[in-house]
Formats: C-alpha cells, sequence, structure tokens
C-alpha cells in the first residue's frame, strides 16, 4: 500500500521532471535535464526561495518559538483558573478553512475600504496597499499563518507538556528552581520529541505552501509573493507544462527531506 | 530482548496494514453492483462504459455539460433551459458541471485530456481553445454548418468570425457577446460640466478635472492581473500595426520588439495617477462597486458587466464610449476590445449529431431573446432584440454591431507562458517597480521560450 500510494508517485514524478507534456495531450517528448535547466535559470526561482525560506523562519520563530512560550504559559500556575478558555482561544482559528481565512484577510488588508486602513486613517496614519504592495505582500500572508496556526503548535506542546510526570516539576519546585528554569532543564528536555515534531511540521508546511498564497494574491504583485507549492500548482494546471511542475515537486522533496534529516541528526531524537 | 520484542510487533502491524488494506482492495473489485442511481442523482460523472452502452442500445443519450457561469441567475437560466430541452427530448439527459472563472481554466485543461470529457463545455476564443485544436479535441462544426445554411444566416457573421481558425474551422458558437467600453457616471459628467472624451488627450483632461473636483476618475481594482490586460490589450491594438500584432500573438512566431508595445505601456502608466490608489490591492469586483455606488467618474468595463451594475445601484444613470483615439498611433484604432464567449464540442463525444442540434436551440434566437431579457447577455443569434427597452444594453449591442473589427482579450490570445509574463509584469509596471521597456525585455524573453516549447508534447 505504501509502496504503491507513496513510492511509486514520487518515483513516477521524478521521471516526469525529465519529459514536456501536458494533461490533455496523449504525446510526451523526452527533454533531459531542460525542465531542470529551465527551473533553475529562471527569474522567478530566487523569489519563491527567498519566500519560502522567509515563511520557514518566520513561522520557526513565531509559531514554534512563541507557541512554545504560550503553551508554558497555559500549563503554569499563571493560567490555572481560564486554562481551557485560553487553549481554546488559541486554538479556534486553526479551525478555520485557510480559503475563507484567506478572504476574511483580503478584506482586513484591503486598501481603501479594509479594516487595517480604516483604522490607520483614524490615527491619521499613512495607510499602505499591503497585499497590493510587492514589499509587503509575502509578510502580509505570513503574518496571516502565523495568526492562524500558532495555536496549533501551541496546543501539540500543551499535550507534551501534559504527559510530564508532576513529579520531576515539584522535586524541581523543592530544590528551588524558578519557572524560567523549570521550562528550560525540565518542560523543553522532557518534551524534546514533540517539539522536533512541531518544527518538522512547521518547515515541511513552509515548503509546500500553497492554499495561503493561491487566496490572497496568487503570487502577485508581478511575481512578489510567489512560492514553490503555487508555482508547481501554475506550471501544472495553467500552463499545461506537467514536465515544470515535476520539477518543482522533485525541488520540494528533496529540500524537505534534506533539511527534516538535518533536524533529526541535530537534536540527535530517538537516542534517549 | 526488548528491541527484537518491538521488531516483531513492529513486523506485525506492518504485516496487519498490509492484509487489511488489501481486503479493502478486494472487496472493492469484487463489488456485486454499484448504485448507479445514486451517481446520477448526485450530479457525479456517469463512466465512459455505461455512455458507450446507451449509445448502442439506443437508450437515453446522458451529454456531459460544462460551464462557467455558476453565479446567479445566469446558472438557473442555463440549467433551465437545459431541463426544458430535456423535457423536449426524453432521450436526452444533461449531466451538469460548473466552475468560476479561474478554477474552470484549470479544471477543463484537466478534463478535456481524460475519458470523461464534457461533450459541450465552454471556451474563450483564441489560444486557449487552440491548444485543444493542436491536440485534435475539438469537434470541426463547419460541415455542420455547410449542410445547415439556414443555422449560418441565423447568426451574426462577425461574431461567428471569432470562432473560426484561419484555416477556416469553425469550432465554437458564441454564447454571449462581449467588448470593452469606458462606462461613465452621467450626473457625475453633468455636474462637472464634462463631454464624453473621443481622444486620448481629451481623456486625460478629463481625468484631470475629476481629480481636481475631489472624484476618483478611473475605478480600478488590478489585484487579479487580468484586469490590466484588457487596458495593455486595447493600447496593443491602436499602437502596433496589425499585421505586426498578429504575428507577435501566435505563440510560434512572437517577438514583441515592435515599439508600439513600449508605448501602449506609456500610455496606461499615463493613466495610472487617475486610478483607484493602489489599485494591485482591489480586486476588479471591487473596482466596479466604487463606480455602481457612484464614487468614481469612469470604469473600463465589459458589456457584460451591465446586469452587475444594475444590480448594485438600479438608479444609476450612466452612458458608454469605445477607448478614445490616440492620434498618431501606428494601431488600428476601429478595434473594439472583446470578443464573444461560447461553446465548442468535444471531438470524443459519442453523440456530436445531438451536441450539435442542441447548440442550434440554445445559442439560437429563441433563447437568445430570453436570454437577454432575463440575464441582460446577448448572444450571437440575429434579432434577439425584439422587445426589449433597457437602453443602456441596446446601446452597448450597437456598438458591438457597427464595429469594424473585434480584437481578442489579450490574457486568452496569447500563450500561456507569454500571457503569465504580461501579466505580472504589468503588475510590476502598476506598482511602479519596473519600467515599459523592461516589461517588454521579460515579455520578449518569455516569447521567443514559447515558439520552442508551442507543440512540443504534443502529439503532433
Amino acid at each position: 500500500m505504501v509502496l504503491v500510494f507513496v513510492y511509486i508517485p514520487v518515483i513516477f514524478n521524478f521521471v516526469y521532471s525529465f519529459f514536456r507534456l501536458s494533461s490533455y495531450s496523449a504525446g510526451k517528448t523526452f527533454v533531459g535535464f531542460d525542465n531542470y535547466r529551465r527551473f533553475f535559470s529562471d527569474d522567478i526561482f530566487p523569489i519563491m526561495l527567498k519566500n519560502n525560506f522567509l515563511y520557514c523562519i518566520i513561522s520557526l520563530i513565531v509559531q514554534v518559538g512563541f507557541g512554545t512560550i504560550v503553551a508554558l504559559l497555559l500549563e503554569s500556575k499563571l493560567a490555572v483558573k481560564f486554562k481551557n478558555v485560553y487553549r481554546n482561544i488559541y486554538y479556534l482559528p486553526a479551525l478555520i478553512s485557510i480559503t475563507a481565512v484567506g478572504l476574511m484577510f483580503t478584506f482586513i488588508y484591503e486598501p481603501n475600504m479594509g479594516f487595517i486602513n480604516s483604522v490607520l486613517k483614524v490615527f491619521d496614519l499613512p495607510t499602505r496597499s499591503w497585499l497590493g504592495d510587492s514589499k509587503l505582500a509575502i509578510y502580509c500572508i505570513i503574518a496571516m499563518s502565523q495568526w492562524q496556526f500558532t495555536g496549533y503548535i501551541t496546543l501539540l506542546m500543551v499535550v507534551a507538556f501534559q504527559n510530564i510526570s508532576t513529579d520531576y516539576i515539584e522535586a524541581a519546585e523543592i530544590d528551588g528552581a524558578g519557572p524560567i528554569r523549570r521550562a528550560l532543564n525540565i518542560q523543553l528536555p522532557l518534551a524534546k520529541e514533540q517539539l522536533l515534531v512541531c518544527i518538522i511540521i512547521t518547515v515541511i508546511g513552509a515548503f509546500k505552501l500553497y492554499t495561503e498564497v493561491y487566496a490572497t494574491t496568487s503570487g502577485g504583485p508581478g511575481n512578489s509573493s510567489q512560492v514553490l507549492g503555487l508555482y508547481l500548482y501554475q506550471q501544472a494546471f495553467l500552463h499545461d507544462d506537467l514536465g515544470m511542475a515535476a520539477v518543482a515537486g522533485v525541488f520540494i522533496f528533496a529540500i524537505t527531506v534534506v533539511l527534516s534529516i538535518i533536524q533529526i541528526k541535530i537534536t540527535g531524537s530517538g537516542k534517549d | 530482548m526488548k528491541k527484537s520484542y518491538l521488531r516483531r510487533a513492529l513486523v506485525f502491524i506492518l504485516a496487519g496494514t498490509m492484509a487489511l488494506s488489501l481486503m479493502g482492495c478486494g472487496g472493492e473489485k469484487e463489488s456485486p453492483s454499484r448504485d448507479t442511481s445514486k451517481e446520477a442523482t448526485s450530479g457525479e460523472k456517469t463512466s465512459n462504459e455505461e455512455t458507450k452502452k446507451e449509445a448502442t442500445t439506443g437508450e437515453q443519450k446522458v451529454i456531459k455539460f460544462m460551464h462557467r457561469f455558476p453565479d446567479e441567475p445566469y446558472n438557473s437560466f442555463i440549467e433551465g433551459k437545459l431541463h426544458e430541452y430535456e423535457a423536449s427530448h426524453p432521450d436526452i439527459k444533461f449531466k451538469i458541471t460548473s466552475a468560476q472563472n479561474q478554477e474552470y481554466k484549470e479544471k477543463i485543461k484537466v478534463v478535456v485530456g481524460g475519458e470523461d470529457t464534457p461533450d459541450i463545455f465552454f471556451s474563450w476564443v483564441g489560444d486557449f481553445t487552440y491548444r485543444f485544436i493542436r491536440e485534435n479535441l475539438i469537434l470541426d462544426l463547419t460541415p455542420y454548418f455547410e449542410a445547415d445554411p439556414e443555422w449560418k444566416d441565423s447568426l451574426i457573421e462577425s461574431q461567428m468570425k471569432q470562432y473560426t481558425t484561419e484555416d477556416g474551422m469553425i469550432y465554437g458558437v458564441p454564447f454571449r457577446l462581449d467588448c470593452k467600453l469606458f462606462f461613465y457616471n452621467a450626473d457625475i459628467f453633468e455636474q462637472n460640466d464634462l463631454k464624453v472624451p473621443t481622444t486620448f488627450d481629451e481623456l486625460i483632461d478629463v481625468c484631470e478635472k475629476l481629480k481636481a473636483a475631489g472624484i476618483t476618475p478611473i475605478s480600478f481594482g488590478n489585484m487579479e492581473p487580468w484586469s490590466a490586460s484588457h487596458y495593455i490589450g486595447t493600447l496593443n491594438q491602436i499602437c502596433v500595426p496589425d499585421d505586426v500584432r498578429e504575428k507577435d500573438y501566435k505563440p510560434t512566431s512572437g517577438e514583441f520588439t515592435h515599439p508600439g508595445y513600449v508605448e501602449a505601456l506609456e500610455y496606461y502608466q499615463k493613466l495610472l495617477p487617475y486610478m483607484t490608489e493602489n489599485p494591485n490591492g482591489v480586486k476588479p469586483d471591487m473596482g466596479r462597486t466604487t463606480f455602481a455606488m457612484g464614487n468614481a467618474g469612469m470604469y473600463y468595463a465589459e458589456l457584460i458587466e451591465i446586469p452587475y451594475i444594475k444590480m448594485e445601484n438600479p438608479d444609476m444613470k450612466f452612458g458608454m464610449f469605445k477607448f478614445p483615439e490616440i492620434v498618431g498611433a501606428e494601431g488600428n484604432q476601429d478595434i473594439l476590445t472583446g470578443v464573444p464567449e461560447g461553446f465548442v464540442v468535444s471531438s470524443k463525444t459519442k453523440y456530436p449529431d445531438e451536441c450539435v442540434e442542441f447548440l442550434k436551440w440554445f445559442l439560437g434566437k429563441e433563447v437568445g431573446t430570453e436570454q437577454c431579457q432575463e440575464i441582460g447577455w446577448f448572444n450571437a443569434a440575429k434579432g434577439t432584440t425584439e422587445g426589449l427597452t433597457d437602453q443602456a444594453l441596446l446601446d452597448g449591442y450597437n456598438v458591438i454591431m457597427e464595429s469594424k473589427a473585434m480584437g481578442a482579450w489579450l490574457d486568452n490570445a496569447l500563450y500561456s507562458t507569454v500571457v503569465d509574463e504580461y501579466l505580472t509584469a504589468v503588475s510590476d509596471l502598476t506598482n511602479g517597480d519596473i519600467t515599459p521597456k523592461k516589461v517588454m525585455a521579460r515579455i520578449q524573453k518569455k516569447a521567443v521560450e514559447a515558439q520552442t516549447l508551442v507543440g512540443a508534447g504534443s502529439t503532433k
């Protein structure tokens, strides 16, 4: 089953990357490495790579970093009373469909009647074009994703912290460890595996990024918010170039596999 | 010891999973019967085998019909007509699917190549359909028109010409006529003592006066960059000679080196200071709403947008004028931007005669007359405006009838990679990130690449 549904398509995708073919045509032409040459020499390539890495780094800082801090706070004595309420508040955005969120943020970012510019106008502050600004568009999309998915990582980390035996925490308390020391020396090391999972999910998600961009800017203005996942889709279904789409697929696969292996090696997962 | 247990457990789990999954596959294969009635009611696709069976036994003929108008009231009108045809032809049954504009463009390319191709489907004029013609996926309607001169005479020749290839193959029949015109707010023009501009300089003058009066001169949203392509398409027609433009628009010979292309972009740049602020952040339909709500003086609109404007503001008084003349430009000032949109028949259909017979009725005078009265869209049949009282619709219709030539939509006329570069580069130009010369340098590069890509990977 795994072989049929996972590995064979990956192998086929690799084979197709050496052909020029379209979805509606029966014929295909072997073009060797020409698709790879076109992919790596395309002016969009560095833009996509930059955008995907930006998304990855910011997501690691905000979703994993900030999300973990929020999880620690939720598991601390500070939030005892309203723990469940906070947990639901943070997790709620992750339940909304990405397309709906994209549409909602399109209205929030709208330059003339949108929420953000309307607020800025009230305080007589300069307004921006947001999604229409080549320099800001990708950051606007990244911000939207952080709003949506930080709560998801928070929830995963809360589960990990709850699995830590209270004996360790109590022992540390008796030894005089404060909340920061307890978090750094007890909770985080014991939740290391879960943290790694969160990092891998975030990194892989960053390179598979598609719906958020499709639902807001479709890669624009110009190509300023173009990303690898959307490029793959557009090559396949807009330009009828399944070979180029396969190249993008191979590249995304390679980059996520390499980054995942690096992370596992660095953190030494599974050794304990 | 512990490791060995773990390994055994893993082997058991894997073996169990595989056995279960194989059982699952077997169950599906050996399923004694499939509930086909469920498929029919849920609107799912009928298998090819079923279609073949129906074709040979003379039972009900299922025609798969795909269109791109899921919005109301257009969807209800189309589906209503299809059901009406079913009622009068008991042997015909339609399976209808639809998708919105962009989604449709992507979906149709996938289904056309597969085994479950729609028999009749919507398709745009230009390279959008030529790509299917190059693969022999579209039925040649020429013999049907030759066999039925009455049908041919009942349709407007200038519009049918758009669905005819250079070598004379008729590949589609228009469903709705369209063109691009400047719509202007009659009240705003009257209050500011403005006249309809006839030249580009006069247009700039009108824009200046509106801007001075604190009114947005031209409403525009380019968040979906096809919107700007309508300006560029028009300006290319005006600034580039016909023969050069026609050669460049063909994917096999496109070069885009004529200086008129840069001039066209420069004229577009001249309009930008008078358009909605930050147009790249504004959706095209928001641009239309701004105009419909009386917050802008003009809006470069499609004729088919009249019903939308009337729906948004039924009391609005507006007039229309063609894109003004650019004195001294090298191209063709007479071309009206916009071509009809219509339906084509798949060459893979089991029922070509039935499909053509249906199109004769669906895209003919009888339905066309109801169509313009009910949803405000004209088809290409002659004499459909009888009884129509809406003056704005009649004015628009007359502009098309009087037009000497029509120009294809830029985003459907060009090869997909070239048009994509055009749209993204013009989007950058709109933001002021790039110069017109640099835009054209990018397009020239893509046009050269397109020459090698076109046809590669095809069966031809």
